[in-house]
């Protein structure tokens, strides 16, 4: 069968399938998990905002949550929310603390600790920025994830499993006969064309579904919505914050490892999905949210942008934030395309569980009666603990940071990692990344570009944006790949414009002074960018 | 219908919330949230730390700063600055790599371009690796 979207949902069910022994082709028209996938809030998250809608969806979101936890291990780690209340939010501490408490009855799903409720001077013991005006605050636990790894963990376990996977592949056609898809056509990023032969077609291309759902003469209908997020290189507070937008929407400022994301918006999209920009309008939007309960985020700079179109289930007549974020399995086989599956809607918090159902509607077409083992089978690089960071470093002459942060993307096949190539020198400072990793996930992970460098192993994440390592990256990713010394600066180039595209709509005054600086050091770069 | 059945519980649970909050109001919980997330090095940071911090996290990595005045422990200033600063929960597993001697700060803040007070950044470092 064939997996049209290599987003999580898509990488999950390519998964799925695989360990239940069917054969399966995943095809991605970008990189693994560079769509909405990875432009979410990198969360794990139950959602007690969908408390005031559907308390199913959080139910399953957080039983979910808990089985993801458990297969990746290396790749979650916690994230405390401090929750505050100014005078006149829409909800009041009281009301706060009752949907906290409510809240706590799923946190045992997702292996999570229950609220704690702090007076205004407790919250500003654990977080001194917050507003002077603060009256009080409850806290709140979700889990963070890094959802490119996590996409990539479940395409490399695909493939473990007898799966192929293409990225920079783009189904051109799907091949019909009568009233049954029995296939696609695709492109691969050296222009050629091939043909694929399968039983089943499952279209997991998220926003992007209705577009292939056509090529299939089939209709989804999806609403999709805009969300966008500032990106701080720079853990702002070991806490996280929500705060109340000046529509009454709850955004977030989420303290990742080592970066911080500020978001989201939600609107609705009828643009081109392949170039989504963020406008200043939306940014301003954040910020001024933000600047109610942490008065200081204006004298941080951003890095960059992300941006990204949830493909939500159509419904008439809801405010964006209030349209549902359940998913639905559709066979098409009933309009006229059998053996073509969609599966549109959804949150990457309950990837698996969509990826199940899914798996199960294609076994049903197929007649395997195997049932899925995803819940409790590892991901590669959880099946045994990490050994302390500080022994593998002095053993492979790194920094223990550099291991830290190996390990959560590679968990226990951090040291297998460290020996490719003999490379033990830091490339990427700021990451820290080094050497022997970009070596490794260029020849193991399907890296082909530098933005897909970028997904795969964080280089050029940190707070000079790749001023001082993205020729060095080059240098590496093109020697593997047999790039010339033009391709190898025109791949940087390429980089650092499409870095500057997104960091731009986001830069405040302050920032400027050090970004002429950072540009100053990229010698030549971004000539004619501004 | 699954909006108004959600609505509905959770009135009938923050009247619960009320009465309950009538009749016992739990003491101070800022020890327990802390001591809850310490494992995970999520931990509060301090209110001088805090004021400060804007300032502390504008390195551009030019590398100057290595060139006046070298490593603290084993680790190149401006990592120290563009890197360990950035306050990674689990930066108490690298505390070997900032651990030894202090170099010439005041020279290598001198040479900073954005102006950047690497002996403030050296203490903060230091105090958020230490377990």
């Amino acid at each position: 069968m064939v997996v049209i979207g290599g987003g999580v949902t898509g990488a999950g069910i390519a998964r799925d399938l695989s360990l239940r022994g069917v054969s399966v082709l995943l095809l991605e028209k970008g990189d693994w998990g560079a769509g909405t996938s990875g432009a979410s809030s990198w969360m794990i998250h139950g959602g007690p905002r969908y408390l005031e809608y559907d308390w199913d969806t959080t139910r399953l979101s957080c039983i979910d949550a808990g089985h993801i936890v458990t297969i990746a291990r290396n790749l979650v780690y916690r994230v405390v929310f401090i929750i505050p209340v100014l005078p006149h939010d829409r909800n009041n501490i009281e009301r706060m603390e009752t949907a906290m408490e409510v809240y706590d009855r799923f946190q045992p799903l997702k292996k999570a600790h229950p609220h704690r409720r702090l007076t205004a001077e407790e919250a500003r013991q654990a977080e001194p920025g917050l507003s002077p005006e603060v009256i009080g605050a409850v806290t709140m636990e979700e889990w963070g994830v890094d959802p490119h790894r996590l996409v990539f963990a479940n395409v490399e376990d695909a493939v473990a499993h007898g799966a192929r996977a293409l990225n920079h592949t783009r189904v051109t056609e799907l091949i019909r006969d009568g009233g049954k898809v029995i296939g696609v056509r695709h492109r691969g990023p050296d222009g050629a064309t091939s043909e694929a032969r399968a039983r089943v077609v499952v279209n997991a291309s998220g926003p992007w579904s209705p577009e292939v759902a056509a090529m299939a003469g089939a209709e989804v209908h999806l609403r999709p919505a805009k969300g966008i997020h500032i990106v701080y290189p720079h853990r702002i507070s070991n806490f996280s914050i929500s705060a109340e937008s000046i529509d009454g929407r709850d955004l977030l400022m989420v303290a990742h490892a080592g970066f911080t994301l500020l978001g989201t918006t939600d609107d609705d999209f009828y643009g081109d999905l392949d170039s989504v920009d963020v406008l200043e309008d939306e940014v301003e939007y954040l910020l001024q949210a933000f600047e109610r309960v942490f008065p200081s985020i204006r004298d941080y700079r951003p890095v960059r942008t992300t941006t990204g179109v949830r493909p939500t289930l159509f419904k008439w007549r809801r405010y964006e934030d209030e349209l549902s974020r359940r998913y639905e399995v559709i066979d098409h086989s009933s309009t006229g395309a059998d053996g073509f599956i969609t599966i549109a809607g959804g949150k990457l918090s309950m990837y698996r569980l969509m990826a199940e159902e899914t798996s199960d509607a294609v076994c049903s077409k197929l007649g395997v009666q195997v049932r899925s083992t995803t819940a409790t089978q590892p991901l590669p690089g959880n099946e045994s603990d990490v050994e302390p960071a500080a022994e593998l470093a002095s053993r492979c002459g790194v920094p223990a940071l550099a291991v830290v942060k190996l390990q959560g993307r590679h968990g226990s096949n951090a040291e297998k990692v460290l020996d490719e190539g003999g490379a033990s020198r830091i490339l990427c400072r700021c990451e820290p990344v080094t050497e022997a990793e970009l070596i490794f996930a260029t020849r193991h992970e399907q890296v082909r570009t530098l933005a897909d460098a970028f997904r795969r192993v964080g280089v050029a994440a940190g707070p000079c944006a790749g001023a001082a390592c993205i020729l060095r990256a080059a240098e590496v990713v093109g020697r593997e790949l047999g790039w010339s010394a033009s391709q190898r600066f025109d791949a940087a180039r390429e980089f650092v414009r499409g870095a500057w595209l997104g960091r731009a709509p986001a830069l405040p005054h302050a920032g400027w002074a050090q970004e002429e600086l950072a540009q100053g050091a990229m010698r030549g770069l971004m000539l004619g960018e501004r | 219908m699954a909006r108004a059945d959600s609505l509905a519980k959770l009135a009938w649970a923050y009247g619960l919330h009320l009465a309950r909050r009538r009749v016992r109001r739990p003491g101070p919980q800022l020890g327990q949230l802390l001591e809850t997330y310490s494992p995970d090095g999520i931990r509060a940071i301090t209110p001088a730390e805090r004021g400060g911090h804007p300032r502390l996290v504008t390195c551009i990595n030019c590398g100057l700063c290595a060139l006046a005045a070298g490593r603290i422990g084993t680790t190149r200033l401006p990592d120290l600055a563009s890197s360990y600063m950035r306050l990674y929960a689990r930066i108490g597993e690298a505390s070997s790599d900032v651990a030894g001697d202090v170099p010439d700060l005041a020279a290598a803040s001198a040479v900073c371009p954005v102006g950047l007070p690497l002996d403030e950044v050296a203490a903060v470092v230091r105090r958020m690796t230490m377990r």
